[in-house]
């Protein structure tokens, strides 16, 4: 069983590489017959991650949520997966390698570090720590998903501003579009933190007996959520619009991940298990 | 097949040159009546601003195409105009040169749509004037599959190619639906009206007008059914408008960077596009400054243009394959009329079946019938076909169209295409 695990792992990269270059091609080459076979690799490569993740959890007798490169696995898969559905629904293309390649770097990442956990907290046994991190790792794909359409609404504002008509011009959805799924993005992110977040505030105490309102993850959580409050709910009432919202939306994203990555290798915090 | 062409052409001829010979609708139906008979028996008129085409099987085989140029030229008074100008086609030439025409090759915009639909209305008149037989109805059949395969199996229609339409497209690029967005069009000559005419086909919510004679907006606001603006007040509107296009004759500017900020601060910076398709511009370029406005005017237009009909040409091969394809379909079903050939096969198929079924049923007959049986049914068939083949192989000498008509109800009745696969 480890040895299959093992197999996976060093496969999820690549694959997601392959896709990655399918969709590269196609977004440079926008070839009608390509976008059939590039949405197989992308369903093969997530079935793959999926069984990857469904192994894991049987093999290690837990869910991939217990440390950093258990959750960026589980991230690569859930923002991919997210932006698999958007594209089923919407039919909006020319923006899969964007988010892939996200996927790609945070796979890379867990597939070099990670490690075989056997023993585990028994506190990390817990179903509602599934919950929340479940919701916060939902919540961080909303985040990274709103921070790419977010930059390619950048992209594309000033190749227009600045009569540049070329690649992105051709293949990005309008304006409107990336800027209202940058929103949609973030207020789904969002509306998941804070139900991360809940849950966290009324679990965590009793769990963790070192707990700690200052701890630097909770602080730097609690920052990132009212940035997105303060862009969504500027959004809602009109005050701000396009770029503002989209800045807020990749400074919000860059939080995350950094106090996320910090948290667990510098800080000293009861959120650090690795 | 004696299928004969002459065009003049943006290729060939000079604006004027192609004035002189060009057929209005009317002139198209008059020429038709007077060729027909005379020249053609059957045909295909086409006159557009860019060329002037005519297809037709000839009345009689000592008839060329340079006879079918020099009734044009009398017809048009224009015996003086030189030969040069024209390009001289036959049969499979003909074919080639007409599909590549419906599939928007030869036009001057390369894939431009416009032409399709032309040819069509060409052949709707020729029908109209009784002036397409059989054969040109095939021929019509393959040039409409041969344009319609082209717009739907490649990219040569894709993008846009005119100023006009590169507005949209780029208007496009930065608001999702057009129905919820307001328009303001400055100047109604004819890059104005060409503008207006299309964001209103594209649906836009909301069209307003304005124009220094403002009768003359009035008169296309009542064509398109929009609000018109007095032109010495339209500034202070400029605000309730997501889209301007502006395309007056003005001399100097007429929107300054200061009108455009204006409007948007009222506005809370909601996105403005602004299209300056005057020349010289009408609005200040250094608006383009300005947050969330987005000011192009008629040379980036023309760069998207440029592109699309640099992508238009890489397109070409794929359209010409898809030409080769028809015409070679087209000629196998048209070698497929001759007359020996058929009578052939379909004698060989009465006869398979008349074998088939006497083989099935011999053993119902004595041995001395059986004989007979051969003979008798034999006999049947050769005089059930005689009558067929005499009107054939008679058909054949004197009337082409009729007989390849006849042919091909044969071979569709009886399926001989079909068997022959």
């Amino acid at each position: 069983m480890n040895a299959f695990i093992e197999f996976l792992n060093n496969l999820l990269p690549f694959l997601y590489v392959i896709t990655f270059a399918v969709y590269s091609y196609d977004f440079m080459k926008a070839d009608k017959r390509l976008i059939h076979y590039k949405r197989l690799f992308l369903f093969t490569t997530l079935l793959t991650h999926l069984i990857y993740l469904l192994v894991r959890t049987i093999a290690f007798d837990h869910p991939p949520i217990t440390n950093v490169f258990e959750i960026f696995t589980a991230l690569a898969f859930s923002i991919s997966f997210a932006y698999f559905v958007l594209e089923l629904v919407t039919d909006i293309r020319g923006t899969g390698p964007f988010i892939i390649i996200i996927s790609i770097i945070f796979q890379i990442i867990s597939s070099i570090f990670i490690e075989d956990l056997m023993e585990v907290k028994e506190v990390l046994r817990s179903n509602l720590l599934g919950s929340h991190v479940f919701t916060a790792l939902l919540g961080y794909a909303g985040f990274t998903m709103s921070a790419v359409y977010g930059f390619l609404y950048l992209l594309l504002y000033k190749d227009i501003k600045l009569s540049k008509f070329g690649l992105i011009f051709n293949r990005l959805p309008n304006l409107e579009v990336l800027e209202r799924l940058s929103y949609i993005s973030a207020v789904i992110g969002f509306i998941l933190l804070t139900i991360a977040m809940t849950i966290g505030v009324i679990w965590l105490p009793k769990a963790f007996p070192d707990f700690s309102y200052t701890d630097p993850k909770l602080i730097s959580s609690f920052v990132v959520w009212v940035l997105y409050g303060i862009g969504i709910l500027s959004k809602s009432f009109g005050k701000w619009r396009g770029k503002k919202v989209v800045v807020l939306s990749i400074i919000g994203f860059v939080m995350a991940i950094a106090s996320t990555m910090l948290s667990n290798f510098l800080a000293t915090s009861f959120h650090s298990f690795y | 097949m004696n299928l004969l062409a002459i065009c003049i052409n943006h290729h060939t001829a000079p604006v004027d040159v192609r004035e002189s010979v060009f057929l209005k609708d009317d002139e198209t139906k008059k020429f038709i009546l007077d060729i027909k008979g005379r020249i053609l028996k059957e045909g295909l008129v086409i006159s557009t601003c860019n060329r002037t085409e005519i297809y037709g099987l000839p009345s009689d085989q000592n008839i060329t195409s340079q006879d079918i140029q020099n009734f044009l030229l009398e017809y048009k008074s224009k015996k003086e105009l030189s030969g040069e100008f024209f390009r001289h086609f036959v049969s499979r030439a003909a074919i080639e040169h007409l599909f590549s025409v419906a599939a928007g090759i030869d036009s001057m915009l390369i894939g431009d749509n416009q032409i399709f639909k032309q040819v069509k209305e060409s052949f709707e008149i020729a029908d109209e004037m009784h002036f397409t037989g059989f054969l040109m109805k095939r021929v019509f059949d393959a040039a409409i599959r041969v344009g319609k395969r082209a717009i739907t199996e490649t990219e040569i229609s894709e993008g846009a190619v005119t100023v006009s339409y590169a507005a949209v497209q780029l208007i496009e690029k930065i608001f999702s639906t057009l129905n919820k967005k307001s328009a303001l069009i400055i100047g109604t000559g004819e890059t104005g009206e060409i503008a207006a005419k299309h964001l209103r086909d594209r649906g836009i919510g909301r069209l307003a007008l304005t124009n220094r004679t403002f009768e003359k907006a009035e008169r296309l606001a009542k064509e398109l059914n929009t609000a018109v603006f007095p032109f010495d007040s339209f500034k202070e509107h400029l605000h309730k408008f997501d889209i301007i296009v502006s395309a007056t004759s003005s001399e100097g500017l007429i929107i300054s960077k200061a009108d455009v900020e204006n409007a948007m601060k009222k506005r809370n910076y909601a996105s403005m596009v602004i299209m300056d398709i005057a020349v010289p511009r009408d609005i200040d370029p250094s608006s383009a400054d300005i947050d969330y406005v987005f000011y192009h005017d008629i040379d980036s237009l023309n760069i998207i243009v440029e592109q699309n009909l640099e992508k238009r040409k890489t397109e070409i091969p794929k359209v010409k394959a898809i030409i080769d394809e028809e015409v070679t379909g087209f000629f196998n079903w048209y070698n497929s009329l001759e007359a020996t050939p058929t009578i052939k096969t379909l004698r060989d198929h009465f006869e398979m079946v008349r074998s088939e079924e006497v083989e099935k049923n011999i053993n119902k007959f004595s041995e001395e019938d059986r004989e007979k049986l051969d003979i008798i049914t034999k006999r049947i068939i050769n005089k059930l076909l005689h009558h067929p083949t005499v009107e054939l192989k008679k058909n054949n000498e004197t009337n082409i169209d009729e007989s390849a008509m006849k042919i091909s109800i044969i071979r569709e009745l009886f399926g001989i295409d079909k068997k022959e696969e």
